[in-house]
């Protein structure tokens, strides 16, 4: 035992995770006593530095610090590799410093989150299904609504998304692993911490955090300490975006294989470069923005007080700020994996792929211009409205060239419609009306008449599931064979996309009708007008998460029993797809040279990278054939 | 996932057991990249807090400073203290560059010193401006700005202390002064960003 609590892993982190709190505990009565303010004893603020430092002991016991305070202490370190790839499914439980398994690592664990998340939006459409109270009282239901967004916005659309990103991103520009393994590794820890935060915060007295995933001051200033798990849990899933963001701009800059220009790098590549320009740019404003809710909450601080001079809608500002470039973090890696499939079931070279590289950074560059959009009936400045309209309906243009582009690229190409080219085609139609509607938000009057109603749900959910969550299907069920070595089951596969597709219109197209007619978003009852259409929506809604149920069994079955899929199982070009299934160790025994473009699809005798060594035997390429057709 | 332990079919018992070499697709050295992103996210960081600024004193026009007065020329002898100490940080990075390890050390030292005089000044007043951050919103800016900035000259003292301990124990040396350089490139910035908070807070 005593040993155990010696090495890094799940003792240590509990035996740590408990000397955190008792650390936490003196911490606090010990300041108090020396300030002498009475009680000694305050639950609240035990409380409040337990979760800002208990997670910081919870990293240190299962091992995230070991080798960079051995660093730090002056002694040689020696990295022996010996916590880098899996050898038992023990390994996925452990800090581990390869992008493979760190890849994994998130992808599991932001789809746990994702099946609570939309448990919770079951439970919302459970309370919804009829006027007046069905199962939960309405603070609870507040509780309900802001775990699901906060659960599914930052445990899952956008760690999933970096969790792809880990598995492929290195393997595709020919790199070993990310440039800094080890913070790979951290970043991926704060992510379970995030979730248990937030979950756990319903066991907090008054009730979880109930003011949406929003979080407005002054609201999460007084609200009961529920709020401050979110408000510190965001700090730890953003402290993770970020060091995940600028991992990936290190290792794109400085680590692509030789012959790998700019210009030839995947979609994927350049959508994820994108992406974690706009992480390291925007998320610090949703900390900072915490920090002051913290900083009132906790402190005293004035800055939302107006009795004291403080100013609210200086939070929605900073929120936003950070907050609407998020929808372009949710977005854009996704942008980069509908490329990936089209181009490779389609058999064509990406339309546009300059345009589609330079598309990605003006929506970089444009998304930060447009936060105020969000804030149209908030009370701010009436001239502010007009160019936040105008940049907003501007940023449809770089999205629309993306969109024209995609369908340029099935124009006259060898569409294969299996699952995760189904994914795709269902994003671009569903995302375009996601879009259309968000071009329409953008327009003042419009957005003032349907604000809080739930048009605005119709479209956020158009955008986030028709958008993101094909685009992460689409992903899953693309590179699951690399990943797993595996083939999924492809009619579950087909089945899963057409019950979701459909229900996904059913449940979330008539929102718009009753939003449009005034049905209010985030209020527990309405008004018995509505009562026909909810009861349709929550039906169609129970269907779309027994869907899920579908996929969830498809993954798990394949990755056990599927068949073997080989290690090129769509005859891709890029570099992933040229190393076995799963990738060895280290990926490569040398770095491959790149020579060509990566959508030479079509074109004779075209090649993307030189390996040295074929990893694949002729046996598996003829599993893999076979297994591709059916 | 057993399969993932697999090696290649190709052979692999000759070959050494480890990744192999990257390629340097840029001449910007990784860890000193990094250091350069993280900063920017710190610069947004700060922008968040200077924003609360601008909407609490330029917007609102609440009263500035807030209570009687700031001491402006203690502030700027700190300010003075934290730019020496970026100039005795530039000292030790080249002393290590050039292998001169005694200049190294005392550059080192000086410049960790240095660094908590200023930390023990901003304290102390903090203790004698006569407001707290409950006072007003004026005085929680004033709090938030220089207490965000002092809790990024603890960061960087942190940095400054594994440098140092590296140092002492022989491992900083011409062709191995990474671990020195990285903090040095964050101690600069910590130092920038105070003459940022210095002028808006104090100055204008």
């Amino acid at each position: 035992m005593a040993a155990k609590i010696r090495q890094p892993g799940w003792y240590r982190a509990l035996a740590f995770s408990i000397l955190g709190v008792l650390v936490c505990l003196g911490l606090s009565t010990g300041l108090r006593a020396a300030f002498s303010v009475d009680p000694v004893y305050d639950g609240t603020s035990v409380l409040q530095i337990s979760l800002l430092m208990v997670p910081l002991f919870f990293l240190g016991g299962i091992g995230c610090f070991d080798y960079w305070l051995r660093w730090a202490s002056g002694r040689t370190v020696v990295d022996d590799h010996a916590d880098h790839g899996a050898k038992s499914w023990r390994d996925y439980f452990k800090v581990n410093t390869d992008h493979k398994v760190i890849g994994i690592q998130y992808i599991c664990v932001s789809f746990f989150f994702m099946f609570i998340g939309g448990l919770m939006a079951m439970l919302v459409r459970a309370e919804l299904a009829s006027p007046g109270r069905q199962f939960v009282d309405p603070n609870t239901y507040n509780g309900v609504f802001s775990i699901h967004a906060t659960l599914l916005i930052f445990l899952f659309v956008i760690p999933v998304f970096a969790g792809i990103a880990n598995y492929v991103l290195p393997l595709m520009i020919g790199a070993p692993d990310m440039a800094f393994p080890r913070l790979n590794a951290l970043s991926f820890w704060m992510l379970p911490v995030a979730g248990t935060m937030m979950l756990l915060s319903f066991l907090a007295p008054g009730g979880s955090f109930a003011a949406g995933w929003t979080a407005y001051a002054p609201l999460s200033v007084d609200a009961p300490i529920g709020q401050a798990f979110f408000t510190i849990a965001v700090q730890f899933a953003g402290a993770s975006s970020i060091a995940t963001a600028l991992n990936f701009l290190v290792t794109i800059i400085t680590m692509r294989a030789p012959g790998m220009t700019f210009f030839r790098m995947p979609l994927l590549v350049w959508a994820n470069f994108s992406t974690s320009l706009l992480v390291v740019i925007a998320t610090p404003f949703i900390a900072a923005s915490q920090f002051m809710v913290l900083l009132d909450r906790a402190l005293g601080f004035n800055f939302f007080n107006p009795a004291n001079g403080g100013d609210i809608l200086m939070y929605q500002h900073v929120f936003w700020f950070y907050s609407h470039p998020a929808v372009y973090i949710m977005l854009l890696p996704g942008f980069g994996i509908i490329s990936e499939v089209l181009a490779t079931r389609a058999r064509k070279p990406v339309f546009g792929y300059r345009m589609m590289a330079f598309s990605l950074l003006a929506i970089v560059l444009l998304g930060f211009t447009v936060w105020a959009h969000h804030m149209f009936v908030s009370g701010m400045s009436d001239w502010i409205r007009i160019p936040m309209m105008i940049t907003t309906a501007i940023i449809a243009i770089p999205t629309g060239i993306k969109i024209f582009s995609w369908v340029a690229t099935l124009w006259r190409g060898v569409i294969k419609m299996d699952t995760p080219m189904l994914w795709a085609v269902g994003f671009i139609s569903m995302f375009t009306l996601g879009g259309i509607s968000g071009v329409m938000l953008a327009m003042v009057p419009l957005d003032i008449h349907v604000s809080d109603t739930y048009f605005i749900v119709a479209h956020i959910h158009y955008v986030l599931f028709g958008g993101s969550m094909f685009t992460i299907m689409a992903g899953i069920y693309f590179w699951f064979p690399k990943m797993t070595g595996r083939m999924y089951n492809e009619r579950l596969g087909k089945i899963h996309f057409w019950l979701t597709f459909v229900f996904f219109n059913v449940t979330f197209a008539p929102m718009h009708l009753i939003g449009v007619q005034g049905m209010p978003r985030r209020v527990s009852d309405y008004a018995d007008q509505f009562a026909t259409w909810n009861m349709i929506i929550s039906i169609s809604s129970f269907i779309l998460g027994f869907a899920s149920l579908i996929f969830l069994y498809n993954m798990i079955v394949s990755w056990r029993s599927g068949p073997k899929a080989g290690s090129n199982p769509w005859n891709s070009l890029t570099i992933e797809w040229q190393v076995s299934s799963p990738p060895p160790i280290f990926n490569f025994d040398s770095i491959p040279s790149v020579v060509g473009g990566p959508y030479e699809y079509g074109v004779p005798g075209a090649v993307h990278a030189i390996l040295d060594q074929p990893a694949e035997t002729p046996v598996a390429a003829g599993v893999g054939a076979a297994s591709e057709e059916n | 996932m057993e399969a993932a332990s697999i090696p290649t079919p190709a052979a692999h018992e000759d070959h050494h057991h480890g990744p192999p070499t990257a390629n340097q697709s840029s001449r910007v050295n990784s860890e000193v990249l990094g250091i350069l992103l993280f900063i920017i996210s710190e610069i947004m960081l700060f922008g968040a807090f200077f924003a609360a600024y601008f909407f609490i004193r330029v917007v609102n026009s609440d009263a500035w400073p807030p209570g009687d007065g700031l001491p402006v020329a203690v502030a700027a002898i700190n300010a003075a203290i934290l730019l020496s100490s970026s100039v005795t940080m530039h000292w030790t990075d080249v002393s290590a560059k050039r292998g001169n390890d005694m200049a190294m050390r005392v550059g080192i030292v000086t410049t960790f010193l240095l660094g908590c005089t200023f930390l023990f000044i901003q304290i102390n007043e903090y203790l004698h401006l006569g407001f707290t951050p409950e006072t007003s919103a004026s005085a929680s800016v004033f709090f938030g700005l220089t207490g965000l900035h002092g809790a990024h000259v603890v960061i960087g003292l942190l940095l400054l202390w594994m440098s140092a301990v590296r140092i002492f124990k022989g491992k900083v040396g011409p062709n191995n002064h990474r671990g020195l350089e990285v903090p040095g490139i964050y101690w600069h910035f910590v130092d920038a960003m105070w003459i940022v908070v210095f002028t808006t807070i104090y100055v204008l």
